[in-house]
């Protein structure tokens, strides 16, 4: 074999290597898509509506990741804000897209709260990160599902009984937000061959690209990436590490309470105790899916990202259906699936590293020798 | 200078934020607006209910109201614009009415009595809040459900 064809083979495999994931996605979606017979421009549609609903949930995980602390399961504790928020406008019976942006305002200060909070424990638990927010998450849940259940109503006023649970305290299992559903998606939507395309929706995302892109390059951007990096070496160049850690936590928090408020308006109701429960864990799955890792992902991952993961999402119950005659075999395929993704990408994440430390080893090691061999 | 610059700052960026969620607040919010085409007895005198009624909200009509009927619309603002084409007898010509309405903040369901708005009556004869009941609970909502995955939604 010449060294041509050596190098050819190198790439490729080095490609299949880093793009594992995405790769069986895409080959799941092409089994899955012919077996489903959805029509294409339902596939669309859908994909479209999901892409409208989630990619700014998922853009509010790139933060914690440039700043080296992995995939933020604290995001969750933003969701949950963004739940509050929506429970108050709810009862203070502000409708259409002032809800929204008022909702989005009020989610700000239990986001920045949760977030610092957040923070400050992840900078007590440096190196395992992942699992701690995972854990914050219950804690916090824990907390909300008190405040709901219990305070709201009976310490904090709420005042519409449509809202509150018969007993007189307490959230109701939905809160119906009919009067602010599919607000944005729908304000200049424009259909395109029978798919709607939710333009301010797709325009919010695009800005908030943007706004990434910018801040990637703004001191504090630059800090986080330093932070990222390497610790020590930013500490020694004289970043604030603890102080840039929680901020990027706080500006993830923030951005997961906007993304969550987006998510609702889209889907016109409220479960209460669960909505947030599984939105941490979708949306590190779909980033995952579009090619991200515990240390770098790009805009591009995530919408890629949305674009397979969802179009699995789709497919899977129909094409279970057709397969086994069971469309449940699909719902819990397109569950284990999110799982086994997350599962994937930090073992994958792990060898990588062990790799990247055994070449490094390698080589100190033929250094040594080509040293010996001198002396 | 800087210190106090920056302060200046994000004083400035919070009462944005401040006036943004105060705007909100009046422009947004909701009404439901109930319009009835009944009778209505004010001060010992009765203001009889039209022959038909119809009612138009943004350039669509929203229903035709018959003696004793009732309609209603949602609204977000204080501002609430109809138009009225109005029957008051049977075989008389129809005549339109717009009607500019003012919402108290406060209400969430407000009922407007059409034949007390056309005779001119003062506000409180003709527009009243509307308090619905709430819902009877349902079986199984004492406590929410444990095993509310939002898989299908999502």
């Amino acid at each position: 074999m010449s060294g041509k064809q050596q190098n050819a083979g190198k790439t490729a495999f080095t490609f299949l290597r880093n793009n594992t994931v995405p790769l069986m996605f895409i080959l799941i979606c092409a089994v899955c898509i012919p077996i489903s017979g959805f029509s294409p421009s339902y596939l669309l549609n859908e994909i479209i509506t999901r892409l409208g609903r989630n990619a700014f949930l998922i853009l509010s995980l790139l933060i914690p990741i440039m700043a080296g602390m992995g995939l933020n399961f604290g995001m969750t504790l933003g969701a949950m804000a963004g739940e509050l928020a929506l429970i108050f406008v709810s009862d203070w019976q502000i409708w259409g897209i002032p809800g929204v942006v008022l909702a989005m305002i009020v989610s700000i200060p239990f986001s920045v709260l949760l977030g610092w909070v957040c923070g400050k424990i992840l900078n007590m638990a440096k190196g395992r990160e992942m699992i701690t927010s995972y854990i914050i998450s219950f804690f916090i849940n824990g907390i909300y599902q008190l405040i709901v259940l219990y305070l709201m109503g009976s310490v904090i006023p709420i005042a519409h009984s449509s809202i509150k649970l018969p007993r007189g305290y307490g959230i109701r299992n939905t809160v119906s937000l009919l009067n602010m559903r599919q607000c944005i998606d729908n304000l200049l939507a424009v259909r395109i061959a029978g798919v709607k395309i939710p333009v301010l929706t797709l325009l919010i995302i695009a800005l908030m690209c943007i706004l990434i892109v910018w801040f990637r390059r703004t001191k504090l951007g630059q800090d986080m990436r330093a932070v990222g990096q390497d610790i020590q070496v930013a500490r020694d160049a004289g970043i604030n590490v603890e102080r840039t850690r929680i901020i990027s936590i706080i500006i993830s928090t923030v951005l997961a309470g906007f993304g969550m408020i987006l998510y609702l308006q889209n889907i016109g109701n409220l479960s209460t105790y669960s909505a947030h429960s599984q939105v941490g864990m979708f949306c590190i799955a779909a980033l995952l899916v579009g090619g991200a890792s515990v240390d770098h992902a790009s805009i591009g991952n995530v919408f890629l990202g949305v674009i397979l993961f969802h179009t699995m999402f789709i497919v899977a119950p129909q094409a279970g259906a057709v397969i086994t005659g069971d469309s449940m075999i699909g719902e819990y395929f397109r569950v284990f699936v999110s799982y086994g993704v997350i599962t994937l990408a930090l073992i994958m994440y792990e060898m990588k590293k062990r790799r990247q430390k055994a070449n490094i080893g390698e080589q100190l090691a033929l250094a040594q020798k080509e040293e010996e061999q001198h002396e | 200078m800087n210190n106090k610059r920056k302060w200046i700052f994000r004083g400035c960026t919070l009462l944005v934020v401040l006036l943004i969620a105060a705007l909100m607040f009046v422009v947004g919010r909701g009404h439901t607006v109930y319009i009835d085409n009944k009778t209505l007895e004010y001060n010992g005198e009765t203001y009889n209910a039209l022959q038909k009624v119809e009612v138009w909200v943004n350039g669509e009509r929203l229903s035709k109201l018959s003696k004793r009927d009732r309609t209603m619309t949602t609204t977000i603002g204080n501002g609430f614009e109809m138009k009225l084409i109005n029957t008051v007898n049977k075989g008389d010509e129809p005549t339109e009415v717009t009607v500019n309405l003012s919402l108290p903040y406060g209400w969430d369901g407000i009922l407007v009595n059409i034949p007390g708005y056309l005779a001119n009556l003062p506000q409180e004869a003709w527009m009243s809040e509307f308090i619905i009941e709430a819902a009877p609970p349902e079986e199984g909502e004492e406590e929410p459900g444990e095993d509310e995955i939002p898989t299908a939604e999502f």
